[in-house]
């Protein structure tokens, strides 16, 4: 068969190339959606193994590696991809068509990708796709925040350059596969993974820019970028013990961020921020179970938050607005989009039979085994944060509340069956986790329903969402406000501008006072010059008549001299 | 949007079975039947054998308080935290998607009676 010969990537980009032959319309949106199905049946059907070895300047690229890692990767990507353009089947703006399509063929390329060189091709293709479905917003904001995002990612792509230069230096392989911080390169290769999968202190293109692109953009955002890195740290640092102190801070402190934000879809950044870190904590545990648990976890994450982003995204679409404080009371006209949103808050929450439930834990019980006993309480505590800004704030806020006085239609029908098609998924994989578990890398031991468990989880939820009510019956919940809130983009978008503005004018000052006193040195000697040379000067009184007509002939004979000699 | 033509009859018939909510005293059935399911869960705790790593997790109750420490903890340090990290929507300027309305041309707002 032909497909086995190709990379699954370039699959999207060819399509790329197609869609730009199609008229715009419906058969692009269905090519947008045909690709991704192909992409899937072709990686659900190919054998494990390399596939697909391109010689490079000495160097063996290995394009086409699948193991069970890399596919459950590939076809959540493909999934989402699907998902993605079914929710933007309306859009007509070929950039976007055309950036979704090599942002997805990117993402799925780099999870294939069995050596670092190939990843970093493909790392940083994610990066430049993606950076246009912010633009396509096409405001002066988003070309800005763009700019923004787009340094940030390149930077992590030259950094994981460098990074496997070094390791090649060292080992004489650009191998991608499980690798020992240690060396200058490794660290490299780590800290470059790490801005994509957004660390704390380096998390902050996340927020700024997701909430920066367009409505159908931030959805196919959300899936690719930020869980390529996840899947990049699991494949070369699982086990590290670092990645578990990273991933607590990652999944508690982007909570108390979610919960004062305004603006819902970054809240959703922030709370993405947070599901990142359950899964780093699994890839720094490292176990056989906890890199199953991160797996589960990306894979039932992308669904709901993808689901999370449309329902937002949809109230946007009819309302134009995605601020907390603008909405309020949807429920009554944009029901069925109401419903959906709760399906994503309650999976997102992991209530029981929803997706989150089931891979979740996963992650929480590694950690538990494993004795870690604070990591595991903070974990907790992170779940409970979770329901307090996804859980409870966005549906609570978009569709209940005060009424807002907006009467919207329900959402576009392609719309509501994305959304329908995602939630069906979050609970089909709470209610049966059985198929998913069988896609994980390594053999499951897991049984999420137990009484424990599941008693435990409600008691959290439950006992939370109760001290929510009792906060908002008391007035004590902090009201929703039109504002921001200062994060780390502080330091480049407001203290570096004025820290360079200050250095320029101490720069510009000292330059116009050295060139001023040149300039007036230089005056000077032509004055004293002029002075005593000049026309009226003294010297001009000893000047022969003809001095003109003598420097002529002299110059005269010079040319002569050497017109004679050359 | 909100005018005198505003007729809960003719929202879509999900919309309007909800609208159940609103009236006056459901949020109080809403928190106070909730009340009861957690208390219901914390009394649950005694009628089976937990299973736990750490020996908290068998304290009765033990993951009803800490959600609800918690989360009012969480509330009470966010409300901190915003004092200190609050700032006008214009304070990056105004070229910032903050200040900025969606571009029209991308979206389709349509009210529900439309």
């Amino acid at each position: 068969m032909m497909l086995d010969q190709i990379p699954t990537a370039y699959l999207f980009f060819a399509a790329a190339i197609v869609l730009l032959a199609l008229p715009k319309g419906p058969l692009r949106a269905g090519l947008l959606l045909i690709v991704p199905v192909i992409a899937a049946w072709q990686i659900w059907t190919m054998p494990l193994g390399m596939h697909y070895a391109v010689p490079l300047f000495g160097f063996e690229l290995e394009l086409m590696r699948v193991d069970k890692l890399a596919r459950v990767f590939g076809l959540i990507f493909s999934l989402a991809a699907f998902l993605g353009n079914l929710y933007a089947w309306h859009v007509r703006d070929t950039v976007q068509q055309v950036a979704a399509l090599l942002y997805a063929g990117s993402a799925i390329g780099a999870v294939f990708a069995g050596d670092l060189i190939t990843l970093f091709f493909y790392w940083e293709g994610t990066a430049i796709a993606s950076v246009f479905l912010i633009w396509a917003r096409r405001t002066e904001g988003a070309f800005h925040t763009g700019m923004r995002y787009l340094i940030i990612q390149i930077g992590s792509g030259v950094i994981l350059l460098a990074g496997v230069a070094l390791v090649y230096r060292d080992t004489g392989s650009i191998v991608f596969e499980t690798m020992t911080l240690g060396s200058l390169g490794t660290w490299l290769i780590f800290l470059s993974f790490g801005i994509k999968a957004a660390f704390p202190l380096l998390h902050n293109w996340l927020q700024d820019s997701y909430p920066a692109a367009t409505i159908t953009g931030t959805v196919i955002l959300s899936a690719f970028t930020t869980k390529l890195a996840i899947y990049a740290l699991a494949r070369g640092f699982a086990g590290t013990e670092i990645l578990i102190y990273i991933g607590v801070v990652m999944a508690v402190f982007p909570i108390f961020f979610a919960e004062i934000e305004n603006d819902l879809r970054r809240v959703l950044a922030y709370s993405l921020n947070n599901q990142l870190g359950f899964m780093v904590v699994g890839i720094g545990i490292g176990s056989e179970m906890a890199l199953n648990g991160t797996a589960a976890h990306a894979f039932a994450h992308i669904l709901y938050k993808a689901l999370l982003f449309m329902s937002v995204g949809a109230v946007m679409y009819r309302t134009g607005t995605s601020k907390a404080s603008e909405l309020g009371g949807l429920y009554r006209t944009m029901p069925k989009t109401a419903m959906f949103c709760l399906v994503g808050a309650a999976s997102i929450s992991a209530f029981p039979l929803f997706s989150g439930f089931v891979t979740k834990s996963i992650i929480l019980d590694e950690a538990a085994s494993g004795g870690m006993f604070v990591v595991w309480l903070a974990l907790v505590f992170a779940s409970a944060g979770v329901l307090s800004h996804s859980g409870i704030k966005i549906p609570f806020f978009m569709f209940f509340a005060h009424d807002s006085g907006k009467r919207p239609k329900e959402a576009p029908t392609h719309m509501l069956l994305a959304m329908g098609l995602t939630a069906a998924l979050c609970i089909a994989i709470g209610v049966y986790p059985a198929p998913l578990y069988a896609l994980l890398p390594f053999e499951v031991d897991f049984t999420p329903y137990t009484t424990s468990h599941v008693v435990g989880q409600l008691q959290l939820l439950l006992f939370a969402l109760l001290a929510f009510g009792v906060l908002m019956r008391t007035g004590i919940h902090p009201p929703e406000v039109r504002a921001i809130n200062l994060d780390t983009d502080w330091t480049y978008r407001w203290l570096l501008p004025r820290i360079i503005r200050k250095v320029a004018a101490v720069v510009s000052g000292v330059w116009t006072g050295t060139l001023g006193f040149l300039s007036r040195r230089v005056g000077d000697i032509i004055a004293g010059l002029y002075h005593s040379h000049g026309p009226e000067g003294r010297m001009a009184s000893v000047w022969p008549t003809g001095s003109m007509v003598i420097w002529i002939s002299v110059l005269l004979g010079a040319t002569l001299i050497v017109s004679f000699f050359s | 949007m909100s005018d005198s033509k505003d007729n809960p009859d003719t929202y879509p018939a999900l919309g309007r079975m909800l609208l159940w909510v609103d009236k006056p005293g459901s949020a109080n059935k809403i928190f106070w039947a909730l009340a009861v399911v957690c208390g219901l869960l914390f009394l649950a705790d005694f009628a089976f054998e937990k299973h736990g790593y750490f020996d908290v997790e068998h304290l009765p109750g033990f993951f009803g308080a800490y959600g609800f420490i918690m989360f009012t903890g969480l509330i009470l340090a966010a409300k901190g935290l915003r004092v200190l990290i609050k700032r006008p929507e214009d304070y990056y300027g105004d070229k910032a998607v903050d200040r900025e309305e969606y571009p029209e041309a991308e979206l389709e707002k349509v009210d529900y009676d439309a």
